[in-house]
């Protein structure tokens, strides 16, 4: 037996070569899969996100210059010369008018002030009456349940004597036994608590008996402000009823409580642009209550917020995931598809067919993440002035764009290979990926040995501005969020491709063990 | 130099607790050899396993002095068309058979010339530019076999490479083997169905429970399984009637009667010829109520194989 010469094709097919073009040629067919497999959309929507934020936000910004600039520009001197307690017409003086101006009122319903706690009732005609009685069905205005009531008169025909004055009085149970009915017939109103008739359960009456049947013309009730309480607690509806035989009672007089008024507070909002800042002066009937002046656009936070939604979002987020979805099932998925076989069929190492599956998801994932982070960069710096677009590009703008695209692109070098490598011994990605999270995620506070068995902390180092982080944070958290990271870029690169060339090595010992397990073999 | 030959040595296959072929020992000379048993007997896992496709737990394996863990020198002589019903969801049958040229490392234009002709020997060529998953499934597994062929193997392992053809691709097909064949090169195929191959198989490997029951020439198995007596078990009412009407038989050896007389065991060295006699017994007026094969093993196997499903 003798091995044969290979049959057409490449005569030296174990050269390195060749096997590279091997590689390249199954990297081209998986390119197609890599970019428009359906699993893929989310992918996209993971790395775009951030570019759709800042461009949404810079939408919003011009739309809101364009409307500014359109209503006119103020002198920044004169903006700055605005202080509290200016009148609203100075203020419309002195600086202009503004870019924008709303108005409003609050009207609140107000229980109309100063009126006495006394009411008087006339009734016409006069009616006969022995006995008098006063409901009361809302005892106060401000909701508290407690009838108050200082002093009950009735008058008669001549208008002068109190017919009812020390006459027996009943009534509803009282606050307390010297609270009681009598007090309301006694005659005085400025003895304090005590000289008045409280109740605080329903039904609320108190009736008089005259002593005999007269004409009654006129009531005058003295409430709780009459007596020195608050006016809130002075009774709101009421009625009177008279009786000649203290069984059949007539209502003789009805208050519906007293007059009510509203109070109307004018607030003016007006907006002033002076080209970079935002002047919001609000006034309250007409005279300025609050400034608030802060900038249409702030490049450096707006930089920083960059920062922080790379490396928060970014690179622990949608790269991590966006690998996850498209390295898991570089083979796991044609396992289950079934069409894996045609691979293991081809005249090529495994290692070669890893190498080009590796390499069309590298190639795609790089394209679709680097091509995010820039096109958010892009869109973060689009809104900015072109002046300080320019310093800043002279000021490595245009380096610390690279560095985005680098780390972004080394994140899926780095995690592109480590989900390759777990998708060959695990289906489900779920527990993998939980771990591989929490792993990243504590990776801050291991050993450092432990640090550098994980893709992030080389990831780190690699971002031109440092992910913003409130020094008020809890210092667990900040060694959460951020790990220490490796001094210089070149060791950051070199550990990164280190840390991938093994674990793919230990993907290939797995890949070239594989075995075709369809599910139903016969 | 001797004949380069496929070897299976002390082969065994496990597939977790589950047994999927044991101890096979095999030397295949080339020319057409049929793997033929029932299915779920091993026949696929045998033909994986010569592909590569899934390790033995046991054993050796050499395909013409290859082993299958080394695909990149196996399979520029192979050609294996699997039973998996799958293509690619993006693949036309060109393009299918092209790509799998590609990386060979043939140039593209050489690659589109050889997947044309194998196109043209299947009659796929209507069919070439349109995806393979909208295929017929006798298309499919022609548009397979093409990708078998493609390259020009000296070793082609071919699954059931007959179901679902019509009749004169068939017989194109098989001709084809034939010519295959001449050649020196192995096509070693696989079939449930004895008949379908017997004509034109050089040798068949009987298989059944993953154990290799009888392998040679057609002729060897055929009466390595004819001369193995067989026995069966009658129903009858009138036992002793057909009992002595047996008897008279030649190739019937012994008969034990029943001792409730409704029901006797007849061996037999010629299932045919008995069953002839028990026709012309039943013709008569004897009623027969049933016939069970007593001795289940190489009998059975070879009764379905020879009847089909």
């Amino acid at each position: 037996m003798s091995l044969r010469p290979a049959q057409g094709g490449d005569p030296d097919s174990r050269s390195f070569p060749a096997r590279a073009r091997q590689a390249w040629t199954i990297a081209r067919i998986e390119l197609r899969r890599a970019f428009f497999a359906k699993r893929g959309l989310w992918v996209y929507a993971l790395a775009l996100l951030p570019a759709l934020i800042f461009f949404g936000h810079g939408v919003d910004v011009k739309t809101d210059r364009a409307r500014l600039v359109r209503r006119g520009v103020t002198d920044p001197a004169l903006m700055n010369s605005i202080q509290k307690g200016d009148a609203l017409g100075d203020v419309k003086a002195r600086v202009g008018k503004p870019a924008e101006e709303y108005s409003g009122s609050r009207i609140r319903r107000v229980r109309k002030r100063g009126v006495s706690g006394t009411t008087t009732h006339v009734i016409e005609p006069a009616v006969d009456a022995r006995f008098v009685r006063l409901n009361i069905s809302r005892p106060t205005y401000s909701g508290d349940q407690v009838a108050r009531i200082y002093e009950f008169e009735v008058y008669g025909a001549d208008g002068r004597q109190n017919l009812a004055l020390g006459r027996p009085a009943t009534g509803s149970a009282p606050c307390s036994p010297d609270q009681g009915p009598e007090k309301a017939v006694n005659g005085s109103a400025g003895g304090g608590k005590t000289d008045r008739w409280c109740a605080e359960h329903w039904p609320y009456f108190l009736q008089v008996d005259l002593g005999a049947a007269h004409v009654v013309k006129r009531f005058v009730v003295k409430h709780a402000s009459a007596g020195g309480e608050s006016e809130d607690s002075d009774t709101r509806d009421f009625n009177i009823q008279v009786s000649t035989d203290g069984k059949t009672f007539t209502t003789a007089a009805t208050s519906a409580g007293a007059s009510f008024v509203d109070e109307r507070t004018e607030y003016r909002t007006l907006t002033y642009f002076d080209g970079r800042r935002v002047a919001r002066l609000q006034f309250v009937d007409g005279t300025l209550d609050s400034i608030g002046i802060s900038p249409l656009l702030n490049f450096e936070e707006d930089r920083m917020i960059f920062a922080g939604i790379f490396q928060y979002f970014y690179l622990r987020l949608a790269i991590f995931f966006g690998c996850l979805g498209m390295f898991m099932y570089l083979f796991s998925g044609e396992m289950s598809s079934r069409t894996l076989h045609y691979w293991f069929l081809a005249p090529a190492p495994r290692e070669v067919l890893l190498a080009g599956k590796y390499a069309a998801g590298l190639i795609a994932s790089a394209a679709i993440f680097s091509g995010g982070a820039l096109l958010a960069f892009i869109a973060m710096i689009w809104p900015h002035d072109a002046v300080e677009v320019q310093a800043y590009w002279n000021a490595g703008g245009m380096t610390h764009a690279f560095w985005y695209a680098a780390a972004a692109v080394l994140g899926c070098v780095g995690y592109g290979s480590v989900f390759l490598a777990v998708g060959l011994y695990v289906r489900n990605p779920i527990i993998p990926a939980a771990v591989l999270l929490a792993w990243e995620g504590i990776s801050g506070i291991l050993p450092y040995v432990l640090q550098k068995i994980g893709i992030l902390y080389y990831l780190q180092s690699l971002c031109p501005v440092p992910a913003p982080m409130d020094n008020g944070a809890p210092m667990l958290i900040r060694l959460l969020a951020a790990p220490a990271a490796p001094a210089s870029r070149p060791a950051a690169i070199l550990g990164l491709l280190c840390l991938s060339a093994l674990v793919l090595w230990i993907a290939s010992r797995a890949v070239r063990s594989m075995e075709i397990s369809y599910g139903a073999e016969a | 130099m001797i004949a380069p030959a496929v070897i299976f040595n002390e082969v065994s296959k496990f597939y977790g607790e589950v047994l999927g072929v044991n101890r096979v020992t095999l030397n295949i000379p080339p020319g057409i050899t049929s793997l033929v048993g029932p299915n779920g007997s091993g026949k696929t896992t045998l033909m994986n396993l010569m592909t590569g496709l899934i390790h033995p737990d046991h054993g050796h394996i050499l395909m013409r002095g290859i082993s299958p863990r080394d695909p990149e020198a196996l399979m520029r002589i192979t050609g294996y068309a699997t039973q998996y019903d799958t293509a690619p969801r993006w693949a036309t049958g060109f393009s299918f058979i092209t790509t799998g040229l590609l990386l060979f490392g043939y140039g593209r234009a050489e690659a589109e010339e050889k997947a044309w002709k194998a196109l043209e020997r299947l009659s796929l060529t209507d069919a070439a530019n349109r995806k393979v998953a909208g295929y017929s499934k006798g298309m499919r597994q022609r548009v397979r076999l093409a990708q078998a062929i493609a390259h020009d193997p000296e070793l082609l392992v071919l699954d059931e490479p007959l179901n679902g053809l019509d009749p004169l691709v068939r017989a194109e097909t098989i001709a084809m083997f034939r010519t295959w064949a001449s050649e020196g090169k192995h096509v070693i195929i696989s079939s449930h169905v004895l008949q379908e191959v017997d004509l034109i198989s050089d040798q068949v490997v009987l298989i059944a429970n993953g154990m290799i029951i009888a392998e040679g020439t057609i002729r060897t198995v055929r009466e390595e399984i004819q001369e193995h007596p067989s026995q069966y078990l009658i129903r009858c009412r009138d036992a002793s009637d057909v009992a002595s009407r047996l008897f008279s038989e030649d190739h019937v050896s012994e008969i034990r009667l029943n001792d409730d007389r409704m029901g006797l065991l007849v061996m037999t060295r010629d299932r045919e010829q008995f069953a002839r006699a028990l026709g012309r017994i039943a013709l008569d007026g004897h009623r027969i109520d049933g016939v069970v094969p007593a001795d289940e093993n190489v009998d059975a196997l070879y009764e379905y194989l020879i009847g089909g499903e």
